[in-house]
């Protein structure tokens, strides 16, 4: 797989393409792109069978180590790949070490060792035992180990901790992939820890281009939060810094990503500084809370709104898709109103259709990204996102009030 | 074309054709008549046993029976989509009265244009009266003439009155395109059988579980759209068995359900009156046995004459890891298939059997939702094929072989359960 960007100026928004040839077949993915985020190698509640309903185009799967770590023995014994043995071999995957949809436990911390925290508690990963997982699992993309425990709030010694174990892994892993021919021919990424300090930062994207910047695909501004649900609502001004002295040092011609749930508008705020690669994880968030997407893409869609709560009761009667003109099958099929009572009887198939429609609409933003980059017309898009989120934002607001003075009238009843 | 054309066993050619002919005769008579929301073209009845296959004919399509029908109580299956579920070639599947009747509720299925509707299913639905459901879900208050009365559940702790005007209601706001009548729903482990008597015979012209027949079938709104089906009472006494069965062929209606089993009787006196009920109900109309759907069960009772049976085992134990297959239940979660490379079952050809490995599903069932979607499939696949392995084998006079080759399959060791032995050997086949 090779990484092929289109424009190759610094720290702006940029096309390109990840071509990936496998004997004779051969695929292309244009970036930005969106990484299928999985758990237990499926997109939460859609199976692949169900994924096909959804979209035909080759995807590539965001396998966090995390959520498969119970097949780490089954794998050494299996003789496929990670993307046969979940049942989806034409899919391309990418390994990863957290899962983005999940809070990582901070701390924990032991010397050459990562913590992970499986559904069976804490297990340690040294760049051994974590390059036996990639060697076993044959992703066509993973990242190197890293150590990304930061956030704003972390202490200088726990980024420098950060950085010191990155530099050590990327380098004990780049050896483990020098003498595999297996790992060859992967796709390697390695991530760039450093929390929010630019001193660590610098140091890191050195050591990392130090040892050999031609083995190296591309990058991951790692070490910026710690998943989970609430990378959403992080002030993009917290990270502009950070972010663009990261792109700023790092070569041009290779592939940056980020991971985590980010807001739309914060994905576009990305995309403006040069970021190539994305996961679906925020789909992910939004279908637990029940919410669907209803952001405008195009300004010839209908709706008004930015995200609906399919559990709200006065959609008990709403006979209307989650978004009219949506071309989805949960829009095409369902009403709001059945949803709404399959999440109030708590059956399976509620997240099926809300996930099926999010990961269709987050798919067509990424789509309409590339498209506005082509034009020369996202910062447009920017804005226009923008209005819809503060509408949002305002009309939410409003109805919290409306219902603490509501509430309180119930009292006095 | 028919699919016992293709036989080629000579000898039984005469009775192919003879039975051809029935049925080519039965549905050129049945086409003429006027709209009516339940045909039943008998295609082949198997020479030894019981055992017939048809196609029937329903507002919402064809139905190949003996058809196993999977429960979608609450108006959805296990997270399967619809159009999963059609693909399989699902021709019918059960959803519950008492659950929607209380969410969403009538208002709302009505407004959405009934159930298939809302739930976006274009094939065909039963619903069940509602009683059951009641009794096991909440207290059993009363049962009276005029319903059944329930000790609700909530704080208010009123009383909850369903009647068999009621339930009809219910089912005709969801529109399935068979309804079960509510009958007087008494466990059959309840000794007492003067109370049973009372459920079927009475010093009126017939039994309670009639007159609750006639009371559904006057308030019926939609009879062109949707069948009543009674339900045969009496639980395993054979007399009000015969009592309750003879009033009830009286009433013009499509088919006939066989209820009160399956609730904890012993299997020996459960296929007694399965197979006295058969005998009891007309040839020509589909016999529906609730609440059965284990493999054997529904070999043994299709070889009894049994048409339709439901079942919330093979979806609901999907969700606890575990797999069904022609030789018994396989446990996922079992630490020996960690390393099962194996699909589930070689000879399934559903979409979890062709893309996953033992291994992987051991790894993810009861740890993600997907794993239940998977089984359920699976299973799902299994009661389809199985099904049609009977109406196959019927269709092509092989059902007493296939009969004996599945129970071989399942007991390798010949040490046949008795009531298995007992039933088919009253029906003539001898197992191996
Ligand atoms: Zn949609
Ligand atoms: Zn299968």
């Amino acid at each position: 797989m090779k990484f092929f960007v289109r424009s190759s100026t610094k720290r702006c928004p940029r096309l390109g393409v990840l071509r990936c040839t496998e004997g004779k077949s051969e695929v292309e993915i244009e970036t930005p792109v969106v990484l299928l985020h999985t758990q237990g190698g499926h997109i939460p509640h859609i199976t692949h069978e169900v994924f096909k309903l959804v979209s035909k185009e080759p995807q590539i799967l965001q396998i966090p180590l995390v959520s498969m770590h119970s097949f780490k023995d089954t794998m050494t014994y299996y003789n496929g790949t990670i993307s046969e043995f979940i049942g989806s071999k034409n899919s391309l995957t990418c390994l990863t070490l957290h899962d983005p949809s999940n809070l990582t436990k901070q701390g924990h911390h032991t010397r050459d060792k990562i913590p992970i925290w499986t559904k069976r508690g804490k297990v340690l990963y040294d760049a051994d035992m974590y390059m036996d997982v990639v060697e076993s699992f044959k992703p066509n993309m993973y990242y190197l180990l890293s150590d990304g425990d930061t956030n704003k709030t972390s202490p200088q010694k726990r980024i420098a901790k950060a950085v010191e174990q990155t530099v050590v892994f990327n380098k004990q892993c780049l050896e483990r992939h020098r003498k595999s021919e297996v790992l060859k021919k992967m796709f390697v990424m390695a991530p760039i820890a450093g929390g929010y300090c630019l001193k660590s930062r610098e140091h890191c994207i050195d050591r990392a281009l130090f040892i050999d910047a031609n083995e190296i695909d591309g990058f991951l501004i790692d070490g910026l939060h710690n998943n989970g649900p609430e990378v959403e609502f992080l002030p993009f001004e917290e990270i502009k810094s950070i972010l663009e002295f990261s792109v700023d040092k790092l070569p041009p011609e290779k592939l940056c990503s980020v991971q985590g749930c980010w807001s739309p508008l914060n994905v576009i705020k990305l995309v403006q500084c040069g970021i190539d690669m994305f996961d679906t994880s925020y789909c992910h968030i939004l279908t637990e809370r029940s919410a669907a997407m209803t952001f405008q893409i195009d300004t010839s869609d209908e709706n008004n709104d930015y995200e609906i709560n399919l559990r709200h009761h006065s959609l008990a009667e709403d006979f209307t898709p989650i978004i009219d003109g949506c071309e989805c099958l949960a829009c095409k099929k369902y009403t709001r109103a059945y949803i709404h009572h399959l999440l109030t009887v708590q059956e399976l198939l509620a997240p099926v259709l809300i996930m099926i429609h999010n990961i269709h609409h987050y798919l067509r933003f990424f789509r309409k990204i590339r498209q506005c980059i082509a034009n020369d017309t996202l910062d447009e898009f920017e804005n226009f996102i923008a209005g819809r989120y503060e509408n949002y934002q305002r009309k939410t607001t409003s109805s919290v009030e409306d219902k603490i003075i509501s509430e309180n009238i119930g009292d006095n009843i | 074309m028919w699919r016992f054309f293709d036989v080629q066993n000579t000898t039984n050619l005469t009775q192919l054709f003879m039975s051809a002919f029935r049925i080519f005769k039965q549905t050129s008579t049945k086409m003429t008549e006027n709209a009516k929301p339940l045909v039943f073209n008998i295609i082949a009845e198997c020479q030894t046993t019981k055992a017939r296959t048809s196609k029937m004919i329903l507002p919402h399509g064809e139905v190949d029976t003996p058809v196993f029908m999977p429960v979608g109580t609450q108006g959805t299956l296990k997270g399967m989509l619809p159009e999963q579920l059609e693909e399989m070639g699902l021709q019918i599947m059960l959803a519950n009265t008492y659950h929607l009747g209380t969410r969403p509720g009538p208002k709302i299925l009505e407004k959405a244009g009934g159930l298939h509707k809302f739930m976006n299913w274009n094939r065909n639905l039963l619903t069940d009266s509602g009683g059951f459901q009641m009794v096991s879900l909440l207290e059993l208050a009363e049962i009276t003439e005029e319903g059944v009365k329930f000790q609700s559940l909530n704080k208010t702790k009123g009383e909850v009155m369903l009647t068999p005007e009621h339930s009809i209601e219910i089912q005709n706001a969801i529109g399935a395109d068979i309804i079960m009548q509510l009958d007087d729903v008494v466990q059959t482990t309840v000794p007492d059988k003067e109370r049973i008597a009372l459920s079927v015979e009475s010093t009126n012209m017939h039994c309670r579980t009639t007159r609750w027949l006639d009371r559904a079938l006057k308030v019926h709104k939609n009879p062109n759209t949707q069948n009543i089906f009674p339900i045969v009472q009496g639980t395993l006494h054979e007399d009000l068995r015969r009592i309750s069965a003879k009033d009830l062929t009286q009433r013009v209606v499509n088919g006939y359900a066989i209820g009160g089993l399956s609730g904890g009787e012993s299997k020996d006196e459960f296929w007694k009156i399965v197979h006295l009920c058969t005998d009891l109900l007309p040839k020509d109309k589909p016999r529906y046995l609730m609440g059965v759907g284990f493999a054997i069960d529904l070999v043994v009772c299709s070889a009894l004459g049994v048409d339709m049976f439901d079942c919330v085992f093979p979806t609901r134990t999907a969700r606890f890891g575990c797999a069904l297959t022609m030789t018994g239940q396989l446990n996922l979660r079992k630490a020996r298939f960690a390393k099962d490379f194996q699909p589930i079952d070689e000879d399934c050809t559903c979409n979890t059997c062709k893309r996953y490995t033992r291994a992987f599903l051991h790894g993810i069932v009861t740890e993600l939702p997907v794993a239940c979607h998977l089984l359920t499939e699976h299973n799902l696949a299994f009661q389809l094929r199985l099904m049609k392995s009977i109406r196959d084998s019927v269709c092509e006079q092989q059902f007493p072989a296939f009969v004996q080759k599945f129970v071989f399959d399942l007991y390798p060791d010949k040490n046949y359960p008795s009531w298995v032995k007992d039933a088919l050997t009253a029906v003539n086949i001898k197992l191996l």
